[in-house]
């Protein structure tokens, strides 16, 4: 694009990225890829198995596949809060006028506690005995036959391990989405509500193609964040009760460094980048579709 | 170029007279206390936590055992900050915490940039593969590096130092900055750049006369966001750390797990409230600049 | 293929020549040097490193940094880095990496678990039984404290620095209310439960998040009927679940599930929360370790709960074959000598440290692992001096932790396993099927 560039210029500038890139990232998953190959506990020698790994993955590893399921589950509860509710939060700060600049700061906050109070925390939120914060709130208010040990039951875990995750960054999203809107061309807007538009119809027509580009970005992050979320459900339920929260990456990391199987953990975690691959690639497919 | 943000909208509706002027006005008054009502909800959602925790660090610790875990303690005292100072090294990890943090987030933005200029505005042969290698490492989750990181670490000596949880923190981050950079150049006009080659201008100048100075948003857009995640980074610090004197607060917190894992929950709440204010403080103190990065950031980039 | 050439191979597929040309240090141990305990040549005084897993200021972390401070003064330019990570899954992720990498230091914690084996296996640690003998100090030590740290063939490779016996701590006025008498055998606990359940009162306190509480009742069962012999069977895959023994173990499990043994929510309940429960007089009964005397048997206990506190240890089955005496009786996770760095300053300092430790660590007020008598905290409780009384008392075989036995893989899933099953999400022969399966699957690759 510049015309005076120089070979010399370019490799100027790409070469501290391609090492840090290199070096820091890539050789590591070379290296992965390569030991997926492999089957190695970390002391003894390694064999080379073939995909031996790929199949035991694709096969017969119901864990596997239930983690699996899983990590769709607590995608679909995380990008719910983070991009329905970011996008809601951003409209509604639309309408306000003052305190929007401390709101902001303070939507922030949750994500700079630390992670490990974050899980304890929740603990103490959903705990049933004694009555945490949740179930004492459902009790208060007549609704007393819902309250449970959230954590402990099969059917609420997922959601209950993916909310706190989807909670802290929400202040993020929501301030991404709210400048995104904050760029849409007044012009335009009010030409819509002369034409005799309501709100919603404002809102489709006018604001949400005008942000969908950057919508289309902060979907790709929290989409890979939430394929990768790992902290909060490692600390709050280790996967358990059986295995009703348990997510591929959890699911690797213990295979790695509980059962020491890392040629199967690399294999899982090949199969955690094609996933994110394959989402990210439909994510982009689907909005330039649109766009067209 | 225009790179301020878009003046705050007008209140919807507040111009433009219509026969409906009425009506619409009352509309919006119940459509605004449903907004303000929602809002606030959430306000109470992301700041109780915090008040929880300072809450918390200031009960005995029967108090916190005996009674319900929230509401009003029953009780204060500062035991707990005594004890957490006494019994960890919270200086010292807030020290490493911030060395860590700073130094991998200049090397997200300088690696970041000066990538992102490379592909982008040098346009060379091959770039768009390049774009796509970098781009990848974005879907790339951070366990799958820990074994062959650790042991290639441990050839070249780099255990037990700080590069070593900077090189990966930043590595990992890379992918993501490049890619918010990528999408902000891609908003200079190409007429800027052709002006200044015109006037003799090489890429080295082009760079820190037009490039940089325009960036400064998307940079404290990558810095905040990175910031965040990298201050509470545990698996990287826990892998390649031994030395006490190295630690960050995450690692320091877990020095309040006591035998067989039993915690003593209020010193490591005391010590929580202490590691969070620095960042909390940067955080108040920049909130201008950084609520402003991060929407300039987004919406042009 | 070799650890080296495989990160030659990686390397180069990397194309970054220049990290396989600097890897010269990591020297592969050599299976001779556990042999024997000898040392050739003098004692030169250097860092040396302890890879640790203890609490940061509990009392070996604090003795062991005196005996250091003081064995410097005798060999000056010593010093003794202590590397501490209580929390135990992100310790093994670290011992485990270290290991991989061949960098483990002078000195590092494990259990006697089938990985640690392994490790023993390659010739990687220092065989402790003739490092002792050699320091004429066996017989100072606990036989029982010694025996928790072994491996199945006797064989002795990590020093214990601690002792305990684990107990069931319970609530007088709670029992009492529920007109409950004091369980004598493993199906006590069951009506026990029902009883206490009635009465409004949770029966059980259990720290179900971290797997190893709830695994120690499916190992009493099989513990009283058969001694060791059924776990040892079992984690090799030569005995099942589906057998007696191991469907007798799991029926309890699940009886106690339908009698709502443990606390609602169990499964998400942490250490302290655990404990809380029962100190705060919400919980009848408490299953915990001697190393918790200083939380349960002192002033630092509630006022409330201070003359309503008792224990009784592990119940008896009908046609028991191990004796009243004989339960868990762990002497804490043990250190292991690494045996490639192995030398005369190691030996010289560890048979200092020996020697003195006893003495030190017994004013903490805890069984240590040697006989020294514990000094009694000044507010200790009179059950305080029993359970110490019991814990000299205890017989000759003890309760091996099943988490300690098992091949890792299927210990994480029979914690999760066990947890389903103590929540009454899943049934007896399920249970068997699954875990019988794991085991079969996953037990060759640490026992051949």
């Amino acid at each position: 694009m510049l015309p005076q560039r120089s070979r010399l210029s370019v490799v100027l500038f790409l070469l501290p990225a391609l090492l840090l890139f290199g070096g820091g990232v890539l050789l590591p998953i070379i290296q992965s890829l390569v030991l997926s190959f492999f089957s190695w506990d970390g002391i003894s020698d390694m064999t080379f198995v073939g995909l031996q790994n790929y199949q035991r993955l694709l096969g017969g590893d119901a864990i596997f596949w239930t983690a699996f399921r899983n990590q769709w589950g607590y995608l679909v509860t995380c990008i719910l809060l983070q991009m329905g509710g970011g996008l809601l939060l951003a409209c509604l700060l639309m309408t306000i006028t003052r305190g929007r600049e401390i709101i902001k700061v303070l939507y922030l906050m949750p994500a700079v506690i630390s992670t490990t109070a974050i899980a304890l925390l929740f603990q103490r939120i959903y705990s049933f005995d004694p009555a945490g914060l949740l179930n004492s709130v459902l009790k208060s208010i007549g609704l007393g036959g819902l309250a449970r040990p959230w954590l402990s039951d099969l059917h609420t875990v997922l959601t209950a391990v993916s909310i706190p995750e989807g909670w802290r960054f929400l202040g993020l999203y929501t301030i991404l989405l709210y400048a995104a809107l904050l760029s849409v061309p007044q012009e335009l807007e009010e030409a819509a509500r002369l034409d005799g538009a309501n709100a919603w119809k404002v809102f489709t027509t006018v604001r949400f193609p005008h942000i969908k580009p950057v919508w289309a970005t902060t979907l790709i992050m929290a989409t890979t964040y939430a394929l990768r979320g790992f902290d909060v459900p490692y600390l709050l339920t280790n996967g358990g009760p059986g295995q009703a929260s348990e997510l591929v990456t959890t699911y690797m990391y213990k295979t790695a460094f509980t059962s020491t199987d890392y040629g199967y953990a690399s294999s899982i975690a090949v199969f955690i980048v094609l996933e994110c691959l394959v989402a990210v690639g439909a994510i982009i497919a689907l909005t330039r579709r649109e766009a067209d | 170029m225009n790179f301020t943000i878009p003046t705050p909208a007008i209140l919807p509706g507040s111009s433009g007279a219509s026969r409906t002027a009425d009506t619409r006005r009352r509309k919006l008054k119940a459509s605004k206390i449903i907004s303000w009502v929602i809002i606030s909800l959430v306000l109470v959602l992301q700041v109780y936590p915090f008040l929880w925790l300072l809450l918390t660090s200031v009960r005995t610790a029967d108090d916190f055992a005996a009674n319900s875990a929230f509401g009003l303690p029953h009780s204060f005292t500062l035991s707990n900050f005594t004890r957490a100072i006494s019994e960890g090294q919270l200086g010292t990890n807030i020290l490493n915490s911030f060395i860590v943090t700073a130094a991998s987030c200049l090397l997200i933005v300088v690696c970041g940039m000066t990538g992102a200029y490379a592909i982008q505005v040098l346009d060379f042969k091959g770039s768009k593969l390049v774009r796509g290698l970098f781009l990848m490492g974005i879907v790339v989750p951070v366990q799958v590096a820990l074994v062959p990181l650790f042991i290639d670490y441990s050839k070249i000596h780099l255990l037990d130092t700080y590069q070593s949880m900077v090189i990966p923190l930043a590595g990992f981050a890379l992918p993501m900055a490049l890619y918010l950079f990528i999408s902000f150049f891609s908003y200079i006009p190409r007429s800027i750049y052709e002006a200044a080659s015109m006037d003799g201008a090489n890429p080295y100048r082009v760079f820190f006369s037009i490039t940089l100075p325009m960036s400064m948003n998307t940079i404290i857009t990558v810095v905040m966001v990175n910031a965040i995640f990298i201050w509470n980074d545990f698996i990287f610090a826990n892998t390649f750390v031994l030395t006490d004197g190295l630690k960050t607060i995450p690692l320091g917190l877990q020095n309040y797990i006591g035998a067989m894992g039993k915690t003593d929950w209020t010193a490591t709440f005391a010590a929580v409230s202490i590691t969070v204010t620095p960042l909390l403080l940067v955080f108040l103190v920049l909130n201008k600049a950084m609520i402003y990065g991060l929407e300039s950031g987004a919406t042009k980039g | 293929m070799k650890r080296s050439e495989f990160l030659g191979l990686m390397a180069a597929a990397a194309l970054a020549p220049s990290l396989s040309a600097c890897g010269g240090k990591s020297a592969e141990p050599t299976a001779a040097s556990s042999a024997g305990v000898a040392v050739s040549g003098d004692i030169k005084p250097r860092e040396i490193s302890w890879l640790l897993s203890r609490p940061a200021n509990g009392a070996v972390i604090q003795a062991m940094t005196q005996i250091a401070k003081d064995y410097a003064q005798q060999q000056p330019g010593f010093s003794l880095k202590l590397i501490t990570t209580p929390d135990r899954p992100s310790y093994l992720q670290k011992f485990q990496t270290l290991a991989a990498a061949n960098q483990l230091p002078e000195l590092f914690d494990t259990d006697a678990t089938p990985y640690a084996q392994k490790l023993a296996k390659q010739g990687r640690m220092v065989d402790v039984k003739a490092l002792l003998d050699d320091f004429g100090m066996t017989d100072d030590f606990r036989p029982a404290a010694l025996d928790y740290q072994r491996f199945d063939d006797g064989s002795l490779y990590m020093i214990p620095l601690e002792f305990g016996i684990e107990l069931f701590w319970y609530n007088k006025a709670l029992l009492s209310k529920a007109g409950v008498e004091v369980p004598e055998t493993l199906a006590d606990f069951v009506t026990a439960s029902t009883s206490l359940r009635q009465a409004g009162i949770t029966p059980i306190a259990l720290d179900g998040k971290d797997g190893w509480t709830l695994e120690r009742y499916i190992a009493y069962y099989p513990f009283r009927l058969s001694g060791k012999e059924y776990v040892t069977k079992l984690k090799q895959g030569q005995a099942t679940f589906a057998e007696d023994t191991g469907r007798a173990a799991v029926q309890w499990i699940k009886d106690l599930a339908d009698a709502e043994a443990f606390q609602d929510g169990f499964s998400s309940a942490g250490y302290t929360d655990a404990q809380n429960l029962f100190t705060s007089g919400k919980a009848a009964m408490y299953n915990m370790g001697t190393w918790e005397l200083q939380s349960l048997a002192t002033e630092a206990l509630p006022a409330s709960m201070r003359d309503n506190i008792g224990y009784f240890t592990l119940p008896t089955v009908d046609g028991a074959k191990t004796a009243s005496n004989e339960y868990t009786a762990p002497s804490g996770i043990g250190a292991a000598v690494n045996a490639s760095t192995f030398d005369a300053l190691v030996k010289d300092f560890l048979k200092y440290a020996l020697t003195v430790y006893p003495k030190l660590y017994a004013k903490g007020g805890l069984p240590g692992p040697t006989t020294e008598a514990p000094v009694m905290p000044a507010n200790a409780l009179p059950i305080y001096k029993q359970a110490l009384a019991d814990a000299d008392k205890v017989g000759s075989t003890a309760l091996m932790p099943w988490d300690t036995q098992l091949d890792p893989t299927s210990n994480t899933l029979l914690q999760q396993e066990l947890t389903l099953l103590a929540q009454g999400n899943l049934g007896v022969d399920e249970f068997i099927k699954t875990m019988d399966q794991a085991i079969a699957t996953n037990a060759k690759k640490y026992f051949n």
